[in-house]
C-alpha cells in the first residue's frame, strides 16, 4: 500500500475513534450546548432551517471534520501534488465519516427500537444519540454523517493547501518585518531609540496607564487587577526561591498566611483588641514572613528537589491547620477566621478600591525592581549556579547554606507584602485563604508565564487569575475551558508565554546542532 | 614544607569506606597524577581536599594550614580550585557567566575580571568565541576548556583537574594535556586524576597509584612508566 493512502487511514482511524469517544463520553452534547450559549442562540430558533442544538453539533462536527482535513493535508504537504494532498483529506474525511456513521447509524437504530443504551453507558441518553444523527432517523443521520465529514474534510484540506501554497503567513509576517525594519531604520527614530527619551516616553506612558487604569475600570475590575497584582508579588517571590534558586517550595503559601494574619491579627478589633495602624503593620507582617522563612529554611537545608517539595509542602498545611484548629482558636480566630481587619489611611482618608490597586500596583513595580537588581547581581548568580549544580557551585567558593537562607527569606518577604496587601483589602482572613491550591496557582503562574522572567510571571499571573474571570462568561464550563487553554499553552510554549531567553534553548530541537562548533576543529 | 599534605585521610560515603588511609604529597609547583581504577577513590581524594566530602579522619593541610575544619567555599579562598569530574559546567549560563563565577571567591574590579579574560582567552581561544553562548551548547572539548578557564578565574595556586581527557576525541587530549602543562609553567601546582594513565604520566612529575582506597604505589612518573605492574594494569601492555 502506498505510504499516503496508509497514512491517510491512520488519520481517520484516529480522528473516528477520537470522535466516538467524545460521543460516547457525552460531549458532542455537553459542546453543543456550549456553543449554542456562545452564539446565544434561542433553543427554538432556526438557523438554515435547522433547530439551534442539531445546528450547533453541526458546527462543533464540522470543526472536528476541518481539523482532520488540515491535520491530514499538512502532514502531506511537503513534496505532494494538489491532487494527493486534496485526495488524502477526501480519504481521510471518508475513514472518518465511514466509522462514525457506522456507530451512530448502530446507536440510532438500537435507540430507535427501544433500547435504553445509557443503561450501559451513562452518557450515552436517547437525546444524545438523536442529537449526533442531527435529529434524523437512523440511516438518514448516518449519511450526512459521512457526507458532512468528508466534506469538511476536504475543505480543511483545500484551506491548508491554499494557506501553505500561496504562504501567506510567511508574507504577511515578512511585509510587517520589513515595515518595521524600515520605520527603525528612518534616522529620526533611530535615533529616538537610541536616546534616553525614548526609555522615559516609554516609562512615562506605562506610568500614565497604571495611573488612569484603576479609574476607569470599575469597582469589580478593580478587584481581579487587585488580585492578578497580589498574584504577581507572590510569583515574583516565588520566582525567586523557585526559577532562581532552583529550590521547589510547595508550601508557599505558608509566608502568605504569616503576612495575612500578622496584619489581621493587629489591626482587628477581635480577638485581641489591637487596632494597630497599618503602616505600622506592614513592615511588622514583613519581617514576620521573613523570620519563618529563616526558620523553615533551617531544617530543610541539606534537602534539594523532591524532598524539599515535600517538606515545604507539609509546612504550609501545618500553618493553615494551626491557623483552623481549635486550641489556638484564642490566638487566630479559628475557623471564622478575623474580621474587620483595618486598611491603611492616607491624609485621614481610608482606602477604597481605587487606592488599594494603587497600593499594589506600587508594591509590585517594587518588587519587580528588587529582582531585578538580585538577578543581576553577585548573588543572583550564586543562586543560579546553586540551581544548576549545587556540588560545583560549592566548588566555586559559593556559601551555598547562606544563598539558600538567603532565597527563602526574600521570597518570603515579597509573600507577606503580598499577604498584608490580600489581609486588608479584604478586610478579612481565614484558614481557607490560605490553603494548599495558593502555591499551586502561584507555581502554575510562574511556570506557565516562564520560569525565571518578570515579565513572565506577569504574564502567568494574568492568565490564571484573569483568564478565569474573563471566561466567567461561560458560566460552567469555565473550568472546562480554562484547562484546555493551559493544555493549548504548555502545547504551543512549552518553555512558557515570556521565558526568560536562557530557557528558551531547552525546549528547542534542532536548532542547536547550527550553534555547535566543531570538536576536530578546536586546537 | 610541600604545597599540600594529606595524611591518613579516611572518607566515608554513608558506611561505605571510600578512602582507607590516603597520604600523599604535592610539591609547589609539581604535576602530581593519581592515577588508578575505576572507584579506587580518585574522585573522592580530590572532594576530600576540597572539603566537599569530608574524611572522618586523618588531617590536610596546604601550606601548613589545616584544611580538614575550613568550608568548602574558604577552602577555594585559600588558592585551591577544582576541575569536577564530567566537567560540571553551569549549562543554562553562558560562558561569559561560568567564567564569572569561577571568580566568584575573589570579586575581581573590571580591570582585573579584563585581564583575567585576556588569559583566559590566550590558553583558550575558542573561548572567546563563544563568550555570549550559552554553555550547554558548547562541544565536549569546547566545555572541557571552559571548566578549566573557569578553575583558573579564582587564581588557584593548586588547581585539582578530575579526568579532563573524559570523553574527548585524542586529537583534543593531547591539546588539553599541552594545556594543563602550560598553565603549569605559568606557576600553578597540579593535581592531576586521570584513567588515561600514559598521557598523566607523560606530562606529570611523580605519580601515585590507587586501588581500593588506598595507595599501592608511589614513585616518579618515569619509574611508574616503567613499573611491570603499573604497565600491565593501566598502560595496557602485555
Amino acid at each position: 500500500m502506498k505510504p499516503q493512502i496508509k497514512s491517510s487511514l491512520n488519520a481517520g482511524l484516529t480522528f473516528g475513534i477520537v470522535t466516538l469517544f467524545l460521543y460516547l463520553i457525552g460531549f458532542t452534547t455537553t459542546a453543543s450546548q456550549i456553543i449554542q450559549n456562545l452564539l446565544k442562540l434561542e433553543p427554538e430558533s432556526k438557523v438554515l432551517g435547522m433547530d439551534a442544538l442539531p445546528f450547533s453539533f453541526a458546527l462543533f462536527l464540522g470543526l472536528i471534520g476541518l481539523w482532520a482535513g488540515a491535520r491530514q493535508a499538512r502532514a502531506m504537504h511537503k513534496g505532494q501534488s494538489v491532487g494527493v494532498v486534496l485526495g488524502s483529506a477526501v480519504l481521510t474525511g471518508l475513514v472518518h465519516g465511514l466509522i462514525v456513521a457506522l456507530v451512530a447509524y448502530v446507536t440510532g437504530s438500537l435507540n430507535a427500537s427501544g433500547v435504553k443504551l445509557n443503561t450501559y453507558l451513562s452518557q450515552l441518553l436517547p437525546a444524545s444519540v438523536q442529537l449526533f444523527l442531527f435529529d434524523q432517523p437512523p440511516a438518514t443521520g448516518a449519511f450526512l454523517q459521512l457526507g458532512f465529514l468528508t466534506l469538511t474534510s476536504f475543505l480543511g484540506g483545500a484551506l491548508v493547501y491554499g494557506l501553505m501554497a500561496s504562504d501567506i503567513f510567511g508574507r504577511l509576517a515578512a511585509a510587517w518585518r520589513s515595515l518595521w525594519s524600515r520605520v527603525n531604520d528612518l534616522p529620526a527614530v533611530a535615533k529616538f531609540r537610541a536616546s534616553p527619551a525614548f526609555n522615559y516616553v516609554a516609562y512615562g506612558l506605562a506610568a500614565v496607564f497604571l495611573l488612569l487604569l484603576p479609574l476607569r475600570a470599575g469597582q469589580y475590575w478593580n478587584y481581579t487587577l487587585g488580585t492578578v497584582g497580589i498574584y504577581v508579588l507572590l510569583g515574583l517571590g516565588l520566582n525567586i526561591v523557585v526559577g532562581l534558586a532552583g529550590l521547589l517550595n510547595l508550601g508557599y503559601v505558608a509566608f502568605f498566611a504569616i503576612g495575612a494574619y500578622t496584619v489581621s491579627l493587629l489591626t482587628a478589633p477581635s480577638p485581641h483588641g489591637l487596632v494597630w495602624d497599618f503602616w505600622l503593620v506592614l513592615p511588622i507582617g514583613i519581617l514576620a514572613a521573613t523570620l519563618v522563612g529563616i526558620l523553615l529554611v533551617v531544617p530543610v537545608l541539606r534537602m534539594r528537589g523532591d524532598y524539599l517539595a515535600i517538606v515545604t509542602l507539609g509546612f504550609g498545611e501545618i500553618i493553615r491547620i494551626l491557623s483552623k484548629s481549635d486550641a489556638l482558636t484564642w490566638l487566630t480566630g479559628g475557623p471564622k477566621g478575623v474580621n474587620n481587619v483595618g486598611g491603611p489611611a492616607l491624609f485621614g482618608r481610608t482606602f477604597d478600591d481605587v487606592g488599594y490597586l494603587y497600593l499594589i500596583f506600587l508594591s509590585v513595580l517594587l518588587a519587580i525592581f528588587v529582582t531585578r537588581r538580585l538577578q543581576n547581581s553577585r548573588v543572583g548568580r550564586a543562586w543560579e549556579s546553586m540551581r544548576e549544580d549545587e556540588t560545583v557551585s560549592r566548588a566555586m567558593g559559593i556559601n551555598i547554606l547562606r544563598h539558600k537562607v538567603l532565597a527563602f527569606a526574600i521570597g518570603a518577604a515579597f509573600a507577606g507584602l503580598g499577604g498584608v496587601l490580600f489581609a486588608a483589602r479584604n478586610q478579612f482572613t481565614g484558614p481557607e485563604d490560605h490553603n494548599m491550591m495558593v502555591s499551586i496557582n502561584v507555581l502554575s503562574a510562574v511556570i506557565v508565564g516562564g520560569m525565571g522572567s518578570i515579565p513572565g510571571v506577569i504574564a502567568g499571573a494574568f492568565v490564571l487569575k484573569g483568564l478565569p474571570e474573563i471566561l466567567r462568561e461561560l458560566e460552567n464550563y469555565r473550568v472546562l475551558a480554562f484547562a484546555a487553554l493551559l493544555v493549548v499553552m504548555m502545547l504551543v510554549r512549552p518553555s512558557g508565554i515570556l521565558p526568560a531567553s536562557r530557557r528558551k534553548f531547552e525546549f528547542q530541537s534542532g536548532d542547536e546542532s547550527s550553534n555547535r562548533g566543531g570538536e576536530g576543529s578546536a586546537k | 614544607m610541600a604545597m599540600l599534605e594529606v595524611t591518613n585521610i579516611h572518607t566515608y560515603y554513608g558506611n561505605i569506606h571510600a578512602l582507607k588511609g590516603i597520604s600523599l604529597t604535592v610539591e609547589q609547583g609539581e604535576i602530581v597524577t593519581l592515577i588508578g581504577a575505576n572507584g579506587a577513590g580518585k574522585t573522592t581524594t580530590l572532594s576530600s581536599i576540597c572539603g566537599l566530602t569530608k574524611p572522618r579522619q586523618g588531617t590536610i593541610t596546604l601550606e601548613g594550614r589545616d584544611l580538614t575544619p575550613t568550608r568548602p567555599h574558604d577552602i577555594v579562598s585559600l588558592g585551591v580550585s577544582m576541575v569536577p569530574e564530567g566537567r560540571g559546567i553551569f549549562a543554562r549560563l553562558t560562558v561569559a557567566e561560568n567564567l564569572d563565577l569561577g571568580a566568584y571567591s575573589r570579586t575581581p574590579n573590571r580591570q582585573e575580571a579584563e585581564k583575567d579574560l585576556g588569559e583566559i582567552f590566550s590558553l583558550f581561544p575558542r573561548l572567546k568565541e563563544r563568550y555570549r553562548q550559552v554553555a550547554g551548547t558548547l562541544s565536549g572539548g569546547e566545555q572541557q576548556m571552559l571548566a578549566m578557564g573557569r578553575a583558573i578565574m579564582a587564581h588557584p595556586r593548586l588547581l585539582l583537574l578530575d579526568e579532563p581527557s573524559m570523553g574527548l576525541a585524542p586529537i583534543l587530549v593531547q591539546s588539553i594535556f599541552d594545556i594543563i602543562k602550560s598553565i603549569n609553567q605559568r606557576g600553578t601546582t597540579i593535581l592531576l586524576v586521570e584513567q588515561n594513565a600514559l598521557m598523566a604520566l607523560s606530562i606529570a612529575s611523580r605519580g601515585y597509584v590507587l586501588q581500593s582506597g588506598q595507595i599501592v604505589l608511589s614513585d616518579t612518573a618515569h619509574n611508574l612508566r616503567e613499573n611491570e605492574m603499573v604497565q600491565k594494569a593501566y598502560l595496557g601492555a602485555g
